[in-house]
């Protein structure tokens, strides 16, 4: 986007023409259009949105108001749901940590790694819901086991792919160091590596933790135990002053949780006196920038 | 040792051992075990887990082999998804952007915008995508609309919080002497800090397609539109094989985007 | 004329940087401040231009105060002055062009600016600005590609691109090497002298000082302990001024190149 003069004087250099970013832009353009385009949505009842929004607003909020009596019964859901995302993320933390080894290209050998990274990252593609709705509660009924068992499968994934990224850039030294002693392979690992990439892989899990409190809220909707359920349910019978109850509870909670989480995470980064390596580290959404860095859960971060 | 006897220097006396560590165990475990209890928890039983796990294979059976004639029934509500998540990518994106300057301590014009900005964002991502989608789906009946409209929430929302974050540890530098020549607000975010954070905004922008593709298969099953719905109608239906070959669908579908974002991640910075 | 008049500042902490500075700089002249750190050179520059407001007293330049003007008022005597950082504050990530483009935005106005359609005359004016300081050919070229000497001559192009009536230099060669040193320093120079830009520089090495200020003031402890011409000030008016004797560091080292 560089203004330029439209007749370069003499030793005034011409300016360089955008054929790159042009295509770009233009295939962009094209992608939106064609979508677009050739969308299937009726949108007479577009205008008419504000207005039904508002009037659920009203009554979710203000006009019946959250319907406060129900407080204990949201609430009640909601440690449900922090249950299943607890437990869940233990799974997968626990699973995680070894599989984490084994996809590290500097501890175990190049094609088990590859194998692991692979296996991870199709874990990590399906979406929890998918995997609950799918697989899990076909096997375990409804309920909030198979819930739990979906977000530690899917977390796994991610957990485990995070975690071998991690592995892969440690400082090669102290296991140089280690080796060099006579330390046994378990031994160069507990003692070389993990000091390391510990805390680092500690953060993750509670980031995923946070992430993992949204997964189980949308797991409710299909059956899988928690506030979703309860939230579906609400406002499929339209008892809209419940699910405002619901939402309220929802949005304290987990930003309640955020923050504690958010908190204790730097805390365990600044623990060492390394240098963190910017904010990557203490925002684990700005990993998205490392070069391969995927995306996580449907929930958002 | 020589036998001087020079000082040999203090040993020191062996740190006290924090209790940060015990305690934090001991309130980990804690959580821990009344979250899997019965009677507060969820009553996760390992045994149990194991006796299904078994009897769940012969489930498991069923997922095989993949219904591959179902394929081309699948095409429209994928391409639904796909629509989907690009027209919400694209919108909410190009929102997030303005959204993001004013959350930023660093390119605000004033403490009340900056402030309403962080909580609204906060607030907008502490709430499942699904929860929007439901209340748009009651506001707006069924279909694709509803679902757009809760990713775009659900893009803005998330695109926003990690440029203003950016945004916040650019370079004060250039703004500093964008502000030196007398530019005004608008100017200096355009060119001052806008050039600095354009790379992390692609990536972030790219992240919250992937996300969308992910998000939109998922909306659907409470009646948002894209692969959603067919997934609804065919588990109700206890078609397993059909189910797998939706899944491999949107796995292949969640590689081949994520290819082509870190190409273009590659390619743009 | 940029005037100080009982000009003080002090910082949240308690720290004064400027106390009570009265002094006045006639139009067309190059003043070098030198002082150890923290002795208020950085505050005092800042203060021209209202990037560091003022706690006690004013300053006035062409008679408008700093203190009390209005934020559009205020961007309009910036556009009026150009500055000069040491660690140049260039966008890194865009055009040598752009960079100095950054110049224009006063007037260039809100709307064409956010669109990037700068006018001819605009362009123009940054071109020749790039030219004065004889790196026009590295227009399109990205800033970070640059020499840090190289990279200076953009901040200078940028500021000059204002069409100021005064040039603030903070430490504008502290991250170069001796000879690129001079030849910033004689731009400046070249500049002061044949386009008649009142230009305040500040500088830790003693030498450059005495070479290339015309007028020389020392700062010590937010208060102006020195006011001399670059020929009076020799090593004892240096000493006084910092308050310890000189080192090497306070040096360049290097003899300006001939010709």
């Amino acid at each position: 986007m560089t203004a330029g003069a439209t007749q370069p004087k003499e030793g005034r250099p011409k300016r360089p023409a955008p054929t790159t970013k042009r295509i770009f832009t233009l295939i962009f353009v094209a992608i939106v259009a064609w979508a677009v385009l050739t969308i299937d949505v009726r949108l007479e009842r577009l205008p008419d949105m504000p207005a039904a929004l508002a009037n659920i607003f009203d009554r979710m909020f203000l006009r019946d108001g959250p319907e406060w009596s129900y407080l204990p019964d949201a609430v009640g859901y909601m440690i449900e749901s922090v249950q299943i995302a607890w437990l869940g993320t233990i799974i997968g933390a626990i699973l995680s940590l070894p599989l984490g080894f084994f996809g590290a290209k500097n501890v175990s050998s190049g094609l088990i790694s590859n194998i692991v990274r692979q296996i991870l990252n199709g874990i990590r593609a399906i979406p929890e819901v998918l995997v609950a709705v799918v697989v899990f509660i076909p096997m375990v009924g409804l309920g909030a086991y198979p819930g739990t068992l979906a977000i530690g499968v899917h977390s796994v994934g991610t957990l485990g792919k995070l975690s071998a990224e991690v592995i892969e850039g440690i400082d090669p030294g102290p296991v140089e160091a280690a080796r060099a002693a006579g330390g046994r392979p378990l031994q160069i690992q507990r003692w070389g590596v993990l000091p390391q990439v510990l805390p680092e892989i500690v953060a993750f899990w509670l980031y995923r933790f946070e992430i993992n409190i949204r997964a189980s809220a949308i797991l409710g909707a299909v059956g899988a135990g928690g506030v979703g359920e309860a939230l579906v349910q609400s406002l499929q019978f339209r008892r809209f002053d419940r699910a405002g109850m619901l939402i309220i509870v929802i949005v304290v909670v987990t930003i309640l949780i955020d923050t504690a989480s958010g908190y204790l995470r730097r805390r365990i980064i600044e623990g060492g006196d390394r240098p963190s390596k910017g904010a990557a580290r203490e925002q684990p959404e700005l990993a998205v920038l490392r070069p391969g860095a995927q995306a996580d859960a449907p929930g958002g971060p | 040792m020589t036998a001087a006897t020079a000082s040999r220097g203090v040993r020191p006396s062996r740190p006290r051992r924090s209790l940060m560590g015990p305690i934090a165990l001991l309130v980990f475990l804690a959580i821990t075990w009344w979250a899997a209890s019965d009677e507060f928890g969820i009553d996760f039983d390992v045994p149990r887990l194991l006796t299904n796990l078994t009897r769940g294979a012969s489930i498991l059976a069923e997922f095989l082999p993949p219904a591959w004639d179902f394929l081309p029934r699948t095409f429209g509500p994928m391409i639904q998804t796909i629509q989907m998540a690009v027209i919400a990518a694209a919108i909410g994106c190009g929102t997030a952007l303005p959204v993001a300057f004013l959350a930023s301590r660093v390119s605000t014009p004033n403490r009340f915008v900056f402030l309403v900005d962080r909580g609204v964002l906060s607030v907008v991502r502490a709430l499942p995508d699904i929860l929007y989608a439901l209340v748009f789906v009651a506001a707006l009946g069924v279909g694709p609309l509803p679902g757009i409209l809760a990713l775009i929430l659900f893009n803005i929302a998330v695109v926003a919080k990690l440029l203003s974050e950016t945004v916040d540890g650019v370079d004060p530098g250039p703004i500093e002497a964008a502000r030196a020549a007398g530019s005004g607000k608008a100017q200096t975010v355009r060119w001052a800090i806008f050039p600095q954070v354009l790379p992390n905004y692609v990536a972030y922008s790219l992240y919250a397609f992937e996300l969308n593709i992910r998000a939109s298969a998922v909306i659907g099953i409470v009646g948002a539109g894209g692969i959603g719905n067919l997934i609804n109608a065919e588990r109700r239906f206890f078609n397993y094989d059909n189910l797998t070959v939706i899944l491999i669908e949107i796995f292949v579908l969640v590689f081949v985007v994520e290819m082509i974002s870190i190409f273009l991640r590659r390619r743009l910075v | 004329m940029i005037e100080f008049e009982q000009a003080s500042v002090t910082y949240p902490g308690g720290v004064q940087a400027l106390k009570n500075l009265t002094l006045q700089i006639p139009a067309g002249q190059m003043m070098v401040i030198v002082g150890l750190s923290g002795a208020g050179k950085s505050t005092l520059i800042r203060a021209v231009n209202g990037l560091v407001p003022l706690t006690d007293g004013d300053v006035t330049v062409d008679g408008v105060s700093v203190r009390h003007a209005r934020p559009k008022q205020l961007r309009e005597i910036r556009s009026r002055i150009g500055m000069i950082f040491q660690t140049f504050n260039l966008v890194r990530r865009t055009t040598v062009l752009n960079n100095v483009l950054m110049g224009r935005l006063h007037d260039a106005g809100t709307l064409r600016s956010m669109l990037a359609m700068y006018k001819h005359e605009d362009v123009e004016i940054a071109m020749q600005a790039l030219e004065r300081v004889g790196i026009v050919e590295k227009a399109y070229v990205r800033a970070s590609n640059l020499s840090g000497g190289q990279q200076q001559r953009v901040g200078i192009a940028r500021a000059l691109a204002q069409q100021p009536k005064i040039i603030l230099a903070d430490e504008p060669v502290a991250s170069l090497d001796p000879p690129t040193s001079h030849v910033v320093m004689r731009d400046l120079q070249r500049i002061n002298r044949e386009l008649k830009m009142t230009t305040i520089i500040n500088l830790h090495f003693l030498d450059l000082a005495k070479v290339y200020g015309e007028r020389i003031i020392g700062m010590r402890n937010g208060e102006l302990v020195y006011d001399g011409t670059g020929a009076q000030a020799d090593e004892h008016v240096f000493r006084d001024i910092y308050g310890r004797s000189l080192t090497a560091d306070d040096m360049l080292g290097a003899p300006a190149p001939a010709g």
